[in-house]
């Protein structure tokens, strides 16, 4: 009887076996005449559009400009195959891989690159983004809020890892800095499952809310967000920088180089000429990337 | 048949077949080993943009080595089929066409079609047999003769293949000799046909063969009758049940001949071989 | 890292602002004088910019070390930036002249004479009489086949392998005291002994505007040149990485011309010109026994009914005869199966 059993069963799983080969057997063989069938189509579409304009057509879907540039290239030197992402036109190489940080669900909507509007300091923007979570320098903690434990949390996972500062080069790392806040006595992580859910909510729901709904939505998420961000010069200084650099893992020598007098100077020769827009960089107003 | 070999052997009780002499049995043995050896050199170079591709090919030496032993394989599996030939031309001149015309009735082309792997009438009407049992009009399997369809199936689609497969491959290897005779375009269909025909060889063996000679449900996990020669009285009645009355007849086991595959009831005796 | 967004064809447009300096004492870069590495080495330095590319403004030090450009300044190539900090760098001008002096002229080193082959060849933007060929933004710039070349060293002490070879170093250092000339010296000249590509990097080079449809269709190139290749023999081996097949170059450049020195198939200099083809294959290093014959094979025939309708056929037949004889064996195992399942189910009832 068991033995019957695991004949049947046998049999029912060989059927979809089978039933795999008979697709795989037909995308061998017949598909391929469909195919050329249908690029020859695609091409004769093409000429006949072709013999209408001298110029290419410069329209762009969705998928030929924002999933086309995901493309790899491998470069095989012989003793080491180099693998990294293909950007068009570019120049140096890249040469390793970070992944996208799917923990934050502020850069769902504002992308890995949010800075945009401060056309001098953008890109510098950006590359503290890069290693640093939003919350940390866009939301100001006050008072009893204020709690100075910053952690760093695995870009992938989400989960709070050790320090990557030793092991890697500068900027470079898997990991990012998140602040704490203490609720209920208790030090909790900023980013609570709470927030990303709500966050979440409001991305699937969109489509179906009115538009004072949306506002609410929001404002809601983004109630915690202080109209001042973080300035440079808080962490960037000698005296109680914002940042307890030592805890999150940062060497002495980086410390002193991160404060120092040469990136401090820096800052405020920088300032000097630009100051009028460094101190409103909210302005010009950076909405969600899909806005 | 041979003390050796008798028709029918008797072990635990349980009634064999002999169906393959051992010089059938090592040549197919050479013969599938070196095919599967060509299929694992010669498909990565088909995919070679696959990504299993890059996997297997260098465990065969990359495109330096994995070359030579499809060579070699190929010159292999050629020479079996050329030794094949002959062992069946002598046969067949020294058991039918000798006797024949000293009988009196010389006809080659009935000698040629009464060969047991040719196919025959008997063939068509077990497909159709087959037909209605498989679409449920029957519960009775066809009663296959010595060698089925199936078989002739198996025995004459690689027949063919090696000859399109090897000739083709002969062609491409010594290139440059060829082009002395022939013009570059015909190795462009030279490898059409050689890596087509390799696609539908390779498929057919893995599935379709292998499916009738270890994968079904009355054979699995493996059929040993490659092996040992002999088939077990279960798969005998399922697959040639004339020729297994036939032999029952000849030994004097008329009384002990088990009925007809009927469908149900195979499942009991199942797994004869193992 | 994976950056979410389209790129077009822009240089790292380097915007630099000093805010950050942090920094260990680190080596110091023969190039990177102006120490622009200090912020271009955070890899998130980047933005977008106003037609919604992405520049990404990071090098890697590393591996840049081991391009052909390691020792030319980054202000070489980025000649408009000369203070920090500085406003968005312009698009690079590869024909400028660099600092670094050819050492067999002493002249500045220039890559203009590229553009002088270029413009002759069947990449130019301009027909043979001047005048501007159709869809001239399609004819390839520099970058479109080059990003910044890297070293592929070869050792040939014991036997040809790729890599530095540390007995070949042992006597450079017997008079050459600077490890870094040596490196640098090494590299560029067993680098140049062989191709700087490997056969699959230059056809997906090729392939990055050859395979494109649209762009086939729209010049009447008669196939897609990469997948075409992939078809042969020589592009299945370089599919697999082998590095001794010919590739795009190997056939479409005259021997002892610049790649840059390409011709149409219907030019008399070009190597693919029917005249010329019978002396692609029978070279010395591919098959040097074969006849002038073996030329017509078709490197390029598709499964196309307009661009080798013989092959196609010959090709129709094989698939029917596959399909033909596998489908219904399938249908027939599948039956099989489910009759093994159903052993005593006919229609007609259960007779035995």
């Amino acid at each position: 009887m068991l033995k019957k059993i695991f004949t049947n069963l046998y049999i029912l799983v060989f059927m979809g076996v089978v039933g795999v080969f008979t697709v795989m057997i037909w995308n061998l063989t017949f598909a391929h005449i469909l195919e050329e069938f249908h690029h020859r189509k695609e091409v004769a579409a093409i000429d006949l559009e072709k013999t209408g304009k001298q110029t290419k057509d410069e329209k762009q879907s969705f998928e030929q400009v924002i999933l086309e540039s995901e493309k790899r290239v491998k470069h095989y030197l012989g003793y080491r195959v180099l693998e990294e992402q293909h950007i068009e036109g570019h120049f140096h190489h890249i040469g390793f891989d970070i992944g996208p940080d799917k923990r934050s669900y502020c850069s769902t909507c504002h992308g890995d690159m949010p800075h945009d509007s401060v056309k001098d300091i953008r890109a510098f923007l950006n590359m503290h983004a890069f290693f640093v979570a939003c919350q940390t320098c866009h939301v100001r903690l006050e008072d009893e809020e204020k709690t100075n434990a910053f952690k760093w949390y695995d870009r992938k996972s989400g989960e709070l890892v050790g320090s990557p500062v030793r092991d890697a080069m500068p900027g470079t790392y898997q990991a990012k800095i998140i602040p704490f806040v203490r609720e209920e006595g208790k030090l909790v992580r900023i980013d609570s499952q709470e927030k990303i859910d709500f966050a979440g909510e409001y991305r699937k729901m969109e489509k179906q809310l009115t538009e004072g709904q949306k506002s609410r939505a929001k404002k809601m998420i983004h109630k915690i967000i202080s109209k001042k961000p973080v300035m440079c010069e808080e962490c960037h200084q000698k005296e109680k920088p914002l940042l307890p650099l030592a805890e999150l893992g940062y060497p002495k020598e980086r410390i002193d180089s991160i404060t120092g007098t040469e990136v401090v100077g820096m800052i405020k020769n920088y300032t000097k000429f630009y100051m009028p827009k460094m101190l409103h960089p909210g302005e010009g107003k950076t909405q969600p990337a899909e806005q | 048949m041979s003390a050796k070999y008798p028709a029918i052997k008797m072990k635990d009780g349980e009634r064999y077949f002999y169906r393959f002499n051992l010089d059938e049995r090592i040549q197919h043995i050479i013969f599938a080993a070196s095919v599967v050896l060509l299929v694992l050199t010669g498909m990565p170079l088909k995919f070679s943009s696959a990504g299993w591709a890059q996997y297997i090919y260098p465990f065969f030496g990359g495109t330096k080595g994995a070359p030579i032993v499809h060579k070699v394989c190929g010159t292999i599996m050629l020479l079996v089929l050329a030794y094949h030939v002959y062992r069946i031309t002598v046969n067949i001149y020294k058991n039918h066409i000798l006797p024949a015309k000293k009988a009196g009735n010389y006809s080659l082309v009935k000698i040629l079609l009464g060969q047991k792997m040719v196919p025959n009438l008997k063939d068509a009407f077990d497909i159709r047999d087959l037909m209605k049992y498989l679409l449920f009009f029957t519960n009775e399997r066809p009663r296959g003769d010595n060698f089925t369809w199936k078989e002739k199936f198996d025995y004459w689609a690689p027949f063919w293949g090696c000859i399109v497969i090897g000739g083709t491959g002969i062609i491409m290897w010594n290139k440059e000799i060829a082009s002395h005779l022939i013009p570059g375009m015909v190795i462009n269909f030279c490898l059409i046909a050689h890596s087509d025909e390799a696609l539908l060889a390779s498929l057919f063996l893995f599935i379709w063969h292998w499916y009738n000679v270890h994968y079904s449900a009355s054979v699995f996990p493996m059929g040993t009758v490659f092996l040992t020669g002999y088939l077990s009285e279960e798969l005998m009645v399922e697959e040639h049940y004339d020729y297994y009355v036939k032999v029952m007849k000849e030994n004097g086991l008329e009384h002990e001949i088990k009925p007809p595959h009927g469908g149900g009831g195979h499942m009991e005796t199942e797994g004869g071989l193992s | 890292m994976v950056f979410k967004s389209h790129i077009r064809p822009v240089w790292p447009a380097v915007v630099v602002s000093w805010i950050l300096m942090c920094c260990l004492p680190y080596a110091a870069l023969a190039a990177d004088m102006g120490n622009c590495l200090l912020c271009h080495k955070y890899p998130g330095l980047s933005r977008i910019d106003k037609e919604g590319g992405m520049r990404l403004l990071y090098v890697n030090e590393e591996i840049f070390n081991k391009s052909v450009h390691a020792k030319v300044k980054c202000e070489g190539c980025h000649t408009d930036i000369k203070k920090i900090p500085h406003d968005p760098a312009k698009k690079v001008d590869c024909l400028t002249e660099c600092h670094i002096l050819e050492p067999s002229t002493e002249q500045k080193f220039s890559h203009k004479d590229v553009k002088t082959y270029l413009d002759q060849s069947v990449h130019s933007t301009i027909d043979k009489d001047g005048k501007e060929k159709k869809f001239p933004e399609d004819m390839p710039t520099c970058k479109d086949c080059h990003d910044n070349p890297l070293y592929r060293p070869l050792a040939f002490v014991k036997k040809v392998r790729a890599g530095v070879a540390e007995e070949s170093l042992g006597r450079c250092r017997v008079c050459h005291k600077k490890e870094e000339f040596i490196f640098r010296f090494y590299n560029h000249i067993t680098t140049r002994l062989h191709k700087s590509r490997s056969p699959l990097n230059i056809a997906q080079s090729c392939g990055r505007c050859h395979d494109d449809q649209e762009l086939v269709a729209r010049h009447n190139l008669s196939t897609r040149a990469m997948y075409s290749y992939g078809e042969t023999f020589h592009g299945k081996a370089a599919n697999l990485l082998d590095e001794r097949v010919p590739d795009c170059l190997d056939c479409h450049v005259v021997k002892g011309k610049s790649v840059h020195q390409m011709y149409s198939n219907d030019d008399v200099r070009s190597s693919t010109h029917p005249t010329n083809r019978g002396q692609i294959c029978n070279t010395v290093d591919c098959h040097p026994q074969a006849s002038p014959k073996l030329g017509s094979y078709n490197v390029h025939a598709e499964f196309s009914l307009k661009q080798s309708p013989a092959e196609y056929y010959f090709t129709v037949f094989f698939i029917i005869l596959t399909g033909g004889t596998l489908l219904p064996l399938m249908g027939i195992m599948f039956l099989d199966m489910l009759r093994r399942l159903f052993p005593n189910a006919t229609i007609t009832g259960r007779k035995k």
